[in-house]
């Protein structure tokens, strides 16, 4: 994909370049993720056997288990975490989950809410995604 | 955000350390949700189980109780990854106890309510109408919202920790009044449902409100507020719910009508056809199951009782385990009052303090599990290792019992 480029809100600050995970279900890192490899164990993802690790992360809203932040927080402890979040709703728990990256172990991971599945639903996983939360912005570049 | 000048010092260190970590922690995430100002909860209620905290949020919660933490409002903790008075006897690895012990004298000493529950509300953190809180847990979130009619977000892992020791919270999102309206109403077209009914209405909420909130019509006066527990657990595990409008029992929605605020809203139907789809979506094996589990989340006393008429005079099978999780204070009341020696007699047993999905069920060998809870079922199939059997208690009990 060229040149495809969106403006959503950057909700924790940062910015982070990486290949693209593309999910359009419902997310969960609580119970979905295996923070000791990164890999999406949930049965009902689209996106199952996938490495999070070192990706931009595209889902459209997290299925919003209050444990979500402390797996989110293991998976950075063992350096399994995405590169970056990008969601069509405010997920609280990868607000979170990154906030408590950032206090607890200087990691820095942009979360950008605001850009729908449908925006989003053309990139394939693979895709070169450049993110600036400060901007709010997400970038592929072709 | 605004920080007024005591929140300022906080930040700065002035008032010690663990407070420090936590302004922190709230002031980024206030910060990154958009809101102006931090408002003071009523009470707080915590995550401190080892399966989902693990390592780091060992590191994390002994990091605020060792720089001198103290939760500044009334505060409840949710269940533990063992059951704290017999773990051994549900054969639980010595290292793993370890870890879980390390996270609960962390949390005593941080002066929280040690009652290692899902349903504080049933048992000791009650609040009232419009007060604000801080809640972990989303299964209570959403009954604080729908039924007390108390503000709470889903404030998750580490944060709600945070929350606790400053008694504050960023005012956003759940807390606000517009965020509160229903806009989206789903309608059932049936009636006389079961146990296993209810959760998997609530199930498909989850799954097609998206980013909504939802209202339900069409739900008998009959239901229970242990029903609705159930039904609020479901959908929030399926999506993300906070909250649901059930008309003349969430404060302020007397009626259908009121819930959007008089707005017309998209309907969504509740079929038969459709609560079969999500049965069989969750039911991955019929054979018999290796440990039957009852209790996400916890069972009232009440629940307790029933569950122990069923199962008077029956048996369980052999090499099959069955568990009803529930809170010690229930726990202490079902033996008190017989429920105990009904259930146990048919060689099934009581599980305090801890609950099936945060406990280490692939460790304790368990290859298949069968529940009448959605949560359960939708967590242990998304984390892939065990099979879960989905049917409702009726049916289970006639399975599983001669």
């Amino acid at each position: 994909m060229k040149q495809w480029h969106k403006i959503g809100k950057g909700l924790v600050m940062g910015s982070a370049n990486g290949e693209a995970l593309v999910s359009l279900r419902a997310f969960t890192f609580a119970h979905g993720v295996d923070p000791s490899t990164g890999v999406v164990t949930d049965v009902r993802s689209d996106v199952r056997g996938m490495d999070v690790k070192g990706k931009i992360l595209f889902y459209p809203f997290g299925k919003g288990f209050t444990t979500a932040s402390s797996w989110f927080l293991e998976m950075v402890r063992l350096e399994n975490n995405p590169a970056g979040v990008v969601t069509e709703a405010v997920d609280l728990s990868a607000v979170i989950g990154s906030v408590m990256a950032r206090v607890v172990y200087g990691k820095e991971i942009p979360v950008i809410s605001g850009v729908p599945r449908a925006d989003y639903s053309g990139l394939k996983s693979g895709d070169r995604i450049l993110l600036d939360a400060g901007r709010g912005e997400v970038r592929a570049e072709g | 955000m605004h920080l007024d000048s005591v929140q300022e010092k906080m930040l700065r260190g002035e008032l010690g350390e663990a407070k420090q970590f936590a302004m922190e922690i709230v002031s980024k995430v206030g910060d990154a949700v958009g809101a102006d100002e931090l408002v003071p909860v009523k009470s707080a209620h915590v995550l401190a189980h080892y399966s989902s905290l693990r390592d780091a949020g060992v590191e994390v919660l002994e990091r605020f109780a060792s720089s001198g933490g103290r939760f500044a409002v009334p505060t409840s903790v949710d269940p533990a990854s063992i059951d704290l008075q017999n773990w051994k006897s549900f054969g639980i690895p010595e290292n793993y106890a370890r870890q879980q012990l390390r996270l609960c004298d962390a949390y005593a000493r941080l002066g929280g309510m040690r009652c290692w529950t899902c349903v504080q509300y049933q048992v000791c953190n009650l609040p009232k109408e419009g007060d604000v809180v801080a809640w972990a847990e989303s299964s209570a979130v959403v009954f604080s919202n729908s039924v007390l009619g108390s503000r709470s977000n889903k404030i998750t892992a580490g944060m709600d920790i945070a929350c606790a020791i400053l008694g504050l919270t960023p005012k956003f999102g759940m807390l606000l009044d517009e965020n509160r309206q229903a806009r989206i109403t789903f309608r059932l077209d049936s009636r006389g449902f079961t146990d296993l009914d209810y959760r998997s209405i609530g199930y498909f909420i989850g799954r097609n409100t998206g980013g909504l909130v939802p209202s339900i019509a069409g739900l008998p006066s009959s239901v229970t507020s242990d029903q609705i527990k159930h039904l609020g657990a479901a959908a929030a595990a399926a999506g993300p719910v906070t909250m649901i409008h059930f008309p003349g029992i969430t404060p302020g929605s007397k009626t259908a009508e009121d819930a959007p605020g008089g707005e017309r809203v998209e309907e969504i139907e509740i079929t038969r056809s459709a609560l079969s789809d999500i049965e069989s979506d969750l039911n991955q094996f019929s054979e018999l199951p290796d440990l039957v589990a009852f209790g996400v989340p916890h069972l009232s006393v009440s629940e307790l009782g029933e569950l122990a008429k069923l199962l008077d005079g029956r048996k369980l099978k052999k090499g099959i385990r069955m568990y009803a999780y529930t809170s010690s204070q229930a726990y202490d009341m079902a033996e008190r009052t017989g429920i105990s020696e009904t259930i146990e007699r048919t060689g099934a047993r009581i599980s305090q303090s801890t609950d099936a999905e945060i406990s280490p069920l692939k460790a304790l060998g368990f290859e298949t599990v069968l529940t009448n809870s959605a949560k359960l079922a939708e967590i242990v199939s998304s984390e892939g290792e065990i099979k879960v059997g989905y049917a409702s208690q009726n049916e289970i009990i006639e399975k599983v019992t001669s």
